[in-house]
């Protein structure tokens, strides 16, 4: 099981952090913290993994990518394989690409509602949900569409195609 | 949700991130915090947009650390709303602050049920993902039957069903109850056919939830698996988006290869075959590519494949073909494939034959020790503390030793610990031993356990051959500049104990020794002070003919510690000085310290709790505590290159240097006394009174246990003397407390009762020995396999198995060998032959005789009636037919039963499952009874079925009425009995008279024959 997933700024700032069982903030930011502290040390070209059980307890284990200014994070425990959620993040770092253009540190602070909707459509409960970004952004459009639809007042009338013309 | 972009937000999180500082972040937030909650009174005001802008603020909020303890209720009201816009933000906002526990939850699910049972799609994913992702026992009782519909109706659309699958998964982790295995196990086989590969993940993940937890019951979905895993490897009907990088979903293929690892194996040949055909397919296919992802994706179904060929026990030569592979990727550029390939050949050490393969890496892992990426130096770690074994230990150990100067100190504590229990698991010679620990607490003092030098102390004592070795080292070390206050400890111990035999070496005199010892005072904490007041008692002790100066020196200190703070080195002090002036009387009192008993190391026992405590229900650990050697290295190699640690096979008493009694009468007989009633003392303590009959009828023991004769001689003088701490050597003893006999580690009963429910596992393990079992059945034939290890550095002898078979079995055991080498396993296969149906159970004889100790073990063998038992699926046209013709006893039996163990009806299902009779969900049409049925396999019965009804009192649980039914009168009464000793709340019912074998297994520590004879002594026991 996933049992958390963050994207942290190389500065530390987190722009996203799921929790899939439940932590007080306190925690939360604790984790993060932690999690910074031992990525932020670590150098180029070496491997994905890093040990977490100091951070998560035991058994955990911990794959991040770092995109330019993004620190991609998943947490899970040894049901899953590790380079299966390298894998996942890559889907989910491409899926926003498709969305966003080239995404950068900004799209993601501004648009960070659609962070989580993006990630509600991999991610679900601690378990993958999708692994097909075309799946994935069929899904978001979806809901989007229904947002525009049932809003009386759309003030941004841009919707996911609507960017992707853009 | 929120997708198009909302300019308040915007605006707030441009107004965040402009805060110079933590101090004005926290004022804005404060403002907007304050600003949402006066919007949120009013909020008839509200329009749906601004609701949700209000609820992405908070959230923002949340994400950056501030506590949002307000708007909970607005939340989960909104999730009543009719709309769209007001019905998702209730849902987000509910799932990300809100935990399962949270009052206002139970508010919503009525909302939440009515929005899962709906027809509206959209709505129906909202309520699944916000169910999904809180979890909650309530939600799992009230939703979990609706989930389920959800997921098995294909008139759903795959985005809803992929939903419902994972929330059913997820509300299964919180309450396994919510899904009924019987009914459930056709279903899931059902899903598995699914055409859409996302619903397909989603279910392949509920499956390994649900196996994982029992995989019997899921048996009939192994096959698809397979083929489903075929699907993907030939890439049959796998459509465009789910390809990636080329590669057919590779999420999907790892799934369905991790579910198959949960089933133990795998019978049917064909299905075998095309298993294994995809998976050499898979591992012959890979190749290292330039693009990164397609390399990962790739690799990520090959190492689940090499996890899913080890699990599977496959030929040998795939293994090695398998190890070849990891050995090509611990060499390859690709950091994280060097990672796995690390991790996966630590793994692949569980596979026996192929560990000698692995050894041929040695070399390569021992580079990987200087990756630049500490995560890879780890996985090395783990990788060489898991290959060494007595033929490697030197190279690997003093690698380590090599390594611990220029190692990190993140790394340091781990590989001290791991070289030191490598060196005294492993030590071809104990000079060699003393060599390392020397060396590991003079190049990292401060991760050196006290135990590690405890264990150095222990060993050398012991050894009389070593003692000059070691004396002559702990010189050489205290000639270097700054030496670690650890090795002042050792050191000063060691010489203490032992300089006397360096007396003519240069630079060895006590005065010289004193001298160089005493240098170091100044520098040491108080623990160790008391350590060198020992230390100069004892040289003062050894100097003979005595030299007043050193005399005079030493009594000086001992004069200034008489009045210091610490009350261990004042005593010490004060004691030393006094006895020093008896002459001759300190001479007895100082003498050298006894040997100690051999014992189990607490460092390897640390090593090996760590292990247990952080096993889990996965595969590959299920696996790895499936086998019995863990602890023990398979090798057949005898070895004894150097002294062995294990005192000498003579009488107790010569076995200690024991101090001369002449010095008083009372002190001999105050002795006498106290090893006679120490040596009843100890026998009745060290058996559980439930064991004693076991005891009387086991075979007499003749010798006593040399371990309690050590200990009331040791007893006896601290006590003559009237001052534990004036030899109190006692207070620098390594480890614990003496233990008197051969004790039994863990449970025999236990371990027996586990092992009538599953194939393999310990049947027995004391501080020498483990007996491992691993069990197959097939009909009335049976093979186990006796493992026999060796946890010792000296071997066992006098070996001897018999077996006690009933009146039923037919068993034949091979031969087993008379001497087991040291830390060595012997397999003895032993087949079984089930003649006609009973209750009896066979026993297993089992002695060896350590050093002096003879231990003799009755076990009972879990070959036990429900192993010849396999389930059986029946359909009502079959059952009541059947029910009907065997009509009254002796082929049907009833009986009332009372005084059972309450269990709730599920638990009692699974008890009968767990013993191969197979519930049959709905033959019964009263909810409270259960129906079972099984084939049972003997020589005299052929295949027999056997019916089985439990018909229960839900207002009392403590009785039932079961009725037994079969084609032989022998088998019903059999099983009947059989069955009401599992219900029956009492954990050894009493049994029929036919019972054979008597009482619980019994460790015979050579008990004194006087103990038994004596109605006192026993008496004494019971009581």
């Amino acid at each position: 099981m996933i049992k958390a997933v963050m994207v942290i700024n190389t500065q530390g700032k987190p722009r996203l952090a799921k929790f899939y069982d439940f932590l007080t903030v306190d925690k939360q930011q604790e984790l993060i913290r932690s999690v910074f502290g031992v990525l932020c040390s670590r150098a180029e070209n070496v491997s994905n993994f890093m040990e977490a059980d100091s951070i998560f307890g035991p058994d955990s284990r911990l794959v991040y990518k770092h995109y330019a200014t993004l620190y991609f994070v998943f947490v899970f425990d040894t049901c899953e394989n590790e380079l299966a959620v390298l894998d996942l993040i890559q889907v989910f770092v491409e899926t926003l690409d498709k969305c966003f253009r080239n995404v950068c540190e900004l799209d993601i602070v501004f648009n960070y509602s659609k962070l989580h909707t993006i990630l509600d459509e991999i991610v679900f409960g601690g378990q993958v949900l999708e692994t097909s970004s075309a799946e994935i952004m069929k899904a978001v459009e979806e809901i989007s569409k229904l947002e525009a639809s049932s809003n009386s007042i759309t003030l941004v009338p841009k919707t996911v195609s609507g960017w992707r013309n853009r | 949700m929120a997708l198009s972009s909302m300019r308040g937000l915007s605006v707030f999180i441009s107004d965040v991130r402009n805060c110079p500082n933590k101090e004005q972040e926290r004022l804005r937030v404060d403002k907007e915090l304050g600003n949402i909650r006066t919007r949120f009174k009013n909020e008839k005001g509200l329009t749906p947009y601004e609701k949700k802008k209000y609820v992405w603020k908070m959230l923002y909020i949340y994400m950056l650390g501030y506590d949002v303890d307000f708007g909970h209720m607005e939340a989960v009201s909104l999730i009543s709303a009719p709309k769209y816009p007001e019905k998702q933000v209730g849902y987000i906002v509910t799932s990300c602050l809100l935990n399962e526990n949270h009052d206002f939850l139970r508010l919503a699910i009525n909302t939440v049920r009515n929005d899962i049972i709906g027809r509206n799609e959209t709505f129906q994913c909202l309520a699944l993902t916000m169910v999904g992702n809180i979890g909650g026992r309530e939600f799992a009782e009230s939703l979990a039957a609706d989930v389920q519909k959800l997921l098995i109706s294909s008139s759903y659309r795959p985005l809803v069903r992929k939903k419902a699958a994972l929330c059913l998964l997820r509300l299964y982790r919180k309450n396994p109850d919510v899904v009924n295995i019987d009914g459930w196990a056709d279903r899931m086989a059902q899903l598995l056919d699914e055409r859409d590969l996302g619903v397909l993940t989603s279910s392949m993940s509920l499956l390994v939830a649900l196996v994982s937890n029992n995989h019997e019951a899921y048996w009939s979905c192994l096959p698809k698996c397979v083929r489903v895993l075929e699907r993907l490897a030939r890439n049959q009907d796998i459509p465009q988006e789910y390809t990636y990088y080329g590669i057919p979903s590779p999420w999907l293929q790892v799934k369905t290869m991790r579910a198959l690892q949960y089933f133990p194996t795998i019978e049917d040949p064909n299905t075998r075959r095309s298993l294994f055909e995809v998976l050499q397919r898979i591992l012959m296919g890979t190749d290292v590519v330039k693009n990164v992802n397609k390399n990962n994706a790739a690799h990520a179904v090959l190492f689940e494949a090499l996890a899913l060929v080890m699990h599977l026990d496959a030929e040998k030569e795939m293994m090695s073909q398998c190890v070849a592979l990891l050995g090509k990727f611990i060499s390859v550029r690709e950091p994280n494939i060097r990672y796995l390939g690390l991790e996966n050949m630590t793994r692949m050490l569980m596979v026996a034959e192929v560990q000698d393969i692995i050894k041929r890496h040695q070399a390569q892992i021992i580079t990987s020790l200087k990756d630049p990426d500490i995560s890879i130096r780890r996985r090395a770690l783990d990788l060489l503390y898991g290959m060494c074994d007595v033929s490697n230990a030197k190279d690997i150990v003093e690698e380590l030793l090599q390594y611990l100067s220029t190692a990190d100190f993140a790394m340091r504590e781990e590989l001290s610990l791991k070289a030191a229990i490598l060196a005294e698991k492993f030590a071809p010679d104990l000079s060699w031993y003393v060599d390392v620990i020397l060396q590991l607490i003079d190049k990292a003092g401060d991760f050196v356990s006290d135990d590690i030098w405890f264990r150095v102390v222990q060993f050398v004592t012991n050894n009389e051959d070593l003692q000059p070795y070691a004396a002559a080292k702990a010189r050489e070390y205290l000639d270097k500049p700054a030496i670690h206050e650890t090795m002042v400890k050792v050191s000063s111990y060691l010489l203490g104990e032992f300089s006397h035999l360096l007396a003519r070496r240069p630079g060895s005199s006590p005065k010289e020794i004193f001298n160089i010892i005493h240098e170091k005072l100044p520098t040491v904490s108080t623990s160790t002070i008391p350590i060198l007041l020992s230390t100069y008692a004892k040289i003062l002790m050894h100097t003979q003919p005595p030299d007043p100066e050193l005399q005079n020196q030493i009594w000086a200190i001992f004069n200034k510690y008489e009045s210091c703070i610490d009350a261990e080195i004042q005593q010490r002090a004060v004691e030393y000085f006094a006895l020093s002036r008896k002459g001759a009387a300190l001479m007895d009192i100082l003498a050298e310290m006894p040997k100690f008993p051999e014992r189990q190391s607490a460092l390897i026992k640390k090593a090996e709790d760590a292990e247990i405590d952080t096993a889990e229900q996965s595969a590959i650990k299920l696996r790895a505590q499936q086998q019995t050697s863990n602890a023990l290295v398979v090798t057949d190699q005898c070895y004894a290159n150097g002294p062995s640690p294990i005192v000498p096979a003579v009488g107790p008493l010569t076995l200690v240097k024991v101090p001369s009694m002449s010095g008083s009468e009372e002190h001999t007989a105050v002795d006498q006394a106290l090893t006679q009633s120490n040596g009843t003392l100890t026998k009745v303590d060290s058996q559980p009174p439930s064991d004693l009959l076991g005891d009387l009828l086991g075979p007499l023991a003749i010798e006593g246990p040399p371990g309690a004769a050590v200990q009331s001689e040791h007893s006896a003088v601290t006590e003559v003397e009237g001052a534990p701490s004036a030899v109190d050597v006692a207070a620098i003893v390594p480890v614990g407390e003496q233990t008197n006999s051969v004790q039994p580690i863990g449970n025999i009963n236990e371990r027996f009762n586990a092992l009538c429910l599953k194939d393999s596992g310990v049947l027995y393990e004391d501080p020498y020995i483990q007996i491992g079992i691993k069990a197959e059945w097939q009909a009335q034939h049976g093979r186990l396999v006796l493992f026999l290890g060796n946890k010792n550095t000296s071997p066992l002898d006098s070996v001897q198995a018999l077996i006690l078979p009933p009146a039923h079995l037919k068993m034949e055991l091979s031969l087993v060998p008379e001497i087991i080498p040291p830390r060595a396993q012997v397999q003895c296969p032993l087949e079984v032959l089930n003649l006609h149906p009973s209750r009896d159970v066979a026993v297993l004889d089992f002695s060896y005789k350590f050093g002096t100790n003879m231990v003799n073990v009755k076990l009972r063998l879990p070959a036990v009636l429900n192993k010849f038992l396999q389930p059986m699926p029946v359909s009502a046209e079959e059952f009541f037919p059947q029910w009907r013709s065997l009509s009254g006893p002796p082929l049907k039996l009833q009986e009332v039963v009372r005084g059972v163990r309450p269990l709730p009806l599920e638990e009692m299902a699974n008890l009968f499952n767990s013993f191969r009779l197979m519930i049959c969900p709905g033959l019964d049409p009263n909810p409270n009874n259960l129906v079972a049925s099984a084939t049972f396999y003997s020589e005299s019965t052929r295949a027999m079925l056997c019916l089985i009804r439990i018909e229960t009192d839900p207002a009392d649980r403590t009785q039932l009425r079961m009725t037994v039914a079969s084609g032989d009168p022998a088998l019903t009464f059999e099983l009947k009995e059989f069955i009401k000793e599992q219900l029956v709340s009492i954990p050894t019912a009493p049994r029929g008279p036919t019972t054979a074998p008597p009482a619980p297994p019994v460790v015979q520590p050579t008990s004194p024959a006087m103990a038994l004879t004596d109605p006192g002594a026993m008496l004494a026991g019971l009581l």
